[in-house]
């Protein structure tokens, strides 16, 4: 049994440890994925606690099948995100607020041309379409593998691996013109 | 030759998502390098940039005492019910609800409204608290009663503290989270079901502004109490922390911290909905 498999029938049967240590291994990339997906910290942080408590709530109802235990906690917050725009009435776009935490704080210099990089890279996604955002993202932000991300978007693993090919050609060609 | 370069990058990408530089992947795809080169360094420097988002400290500890709350309280409740038969269960949750409803009338729920958690009248509060909810008629009297209980749960989280107590104290804090969420989801609700009674101005003429005006008051009234809540607990609970023992002071400190940021949450909630 792999140890995340482990800690997996662990959390399932009510250990609270267990589950500490899934929400510690998980919780930086469900939350970058939300944060580029909403573009605010606040509402990221309340989606992403949303989506830990309902992880909670269903845990004991988990069934382990042959994809990561990401792949559930992913789908959790995918649907947490799209119901969020619905309920807002909002279109989906990555326009991220000033808030941002940024590990290098002891650096102002450095957090600034980071805190721009992001800025920029966040606007490049924009402008990518609908389908290639979310497998970028997805792949990049959330770190999914190709099949996961194939499993999370109901599509083959050849459709992602091409709009992945053409989202990272888009954006080559949107930070060549920016140069 | 589209597809096999597709296939390339995403073997490529694996690999610098596992720490390889860029270089070595080129050394192993010579044909393809000079395409897969510009595409690698984009991604690279996407996974760079997007790697330096992350939660803020204060929101990772918050979570987590969250959830450690949620835990515990979900395990107790297992533990609880794995004593108990299924078939006991079933007849002592009948025996319950018949049992509360008469003691409502004899004034035992009344009395066990000052029970502690571990005392023999505490299971009898708890269920008693649960009837009152189910038995509210409207919205507002629902959230009314979950900032009422909200206020027990800090009670007890005081004198849980002063017993040194860690484990109820996570507990109760999970169960008063609970309170206050319920309070923010009525809060979101834009139309709330009134009182029942309609007053003299919701049959006047413009019923529909009538109505609106009411539901306003109400959120008022809720607002208000809610903000007087916040500051007797917040108060409550700073006393506790002064004179808490120092085994307690930390879950205690967490508590505040997740009691100020719920009421917070809801308040600015019904704020928002009520305007």
């Amino acid at each position: 049994m792999s140890i995340e498999k482990d800690i997996v029938s662990r959390a399932t049967k009510g250990d609270g440890a267990a589950f500490a240590q899934l929400y510690e291994e998980h919780l930086d990339r469900i939350y970058r994925y939300i944060y580029l997906k909403v573009g605010n910290r606040t509402e990221a942080e309340d989606l992403t606690q949303e989506v830990f408590v309902k992880a909670l709530e269903a845990i004991t109802t988990y069934k382990w099948r042959n994809l990561p235990f990401n792949s559930w906690l992913f789908r959790i917050a995918h649907n947490l995100v799209v119901d969020y725009f619905r309920k807002q009435g909002k279109i989906e776009k990555v326009a991220l607020d000033d808030d941002i935490v940024l590990p290098s704080k002891s650096n102002p210099a450095l957090t600034a041309e980071l805190a721009l990089e992001i800025e920029a890279l966040a606007k490049n996604i924009e402008n990518l379409s609908p389908a290639q955002r979310e497998v970028i993202l997805l792949r990049f932000g959330a770190e999914l593998s190709t099949a996961e991300v194939a499993s999370l978007l109901a599509k083959s693993a050849g459709t992602v691996k091409a709009l992945q090919h053409n989202a990272i050609v888009a954006l080559r060609k949107m930070s060549s013109s920016e140069k | 030759m589209n597809q096999k370069l597709e296939n390339i990058l995403d073997k490529c990408l694996d690999r610098v998502f596992d720490g390889e530089s860029i270089e070595v992947c080129l050394n192993a795809y010579p044909e393809q390098a000079s395409e897969l080169e510009p595409l690698l360094k984009t991604s690279r420097a996407f996974i760079r940039n997007s790697a330096a988002i992350q939660p803020a400290p204060e929101f990772r500890a918050r979570v987590h005492s969250r959830l450690r709350a949620m835990s515990y309280t979900r395990q107790e409740k297992l533990e609880r019910s794995k004593r108990i038969p299924i078939w006991h269960r079933k007849w002592l949750l009948a025996v319950a609800s018949v049992l509360v409803v008469l003691l409502v009338g004899m004034g035992t729920v009344a009395v066990s409204t000052s029970a502690l958690p571990g005392k023999p009248l505490y299971p009898i509060k708890l269920a008693g608290e649960q009837m009152q909810l189910t038995l509210a008629f409207s919205d507002i009297d629902k959230a009314k009663l979950h900032i009422q209980f909200s206020e027990r749960r800090v009670i007890e989280i005081t004198e849980m503290a002063s017993q040194g107590k860690n484990d109820t104290i996570f507990a109760l804090t999970g169960q008063f989270i609970n309170h206050l969420q319920q309070v923010y989801e009525i809060g979101n609700v834009d139309e709330l079901m009134g009182n029942g009674v309609k007053t003299p101005a919701a049959t006047s003429a413009l019923p529909e502004e009538a109505e609106a005006f009411d539901e306003r008051g109400s959120k008022e009234e809720l607002r208000v109490m809610l903000s007087n809540s916040r500051e007797e607990s917040l108060f409550a609970l700073g006393n506790a922390l002064a004179k808490a023992p120092e085994s307690t002071k930390a879950n205690l400190q967490q508590a505040i911290e997740i009691a100020t940021r719920e009421y917070d949450k809801a308040l600015y909630n019904l704020e928002k909905h009520s305007n």
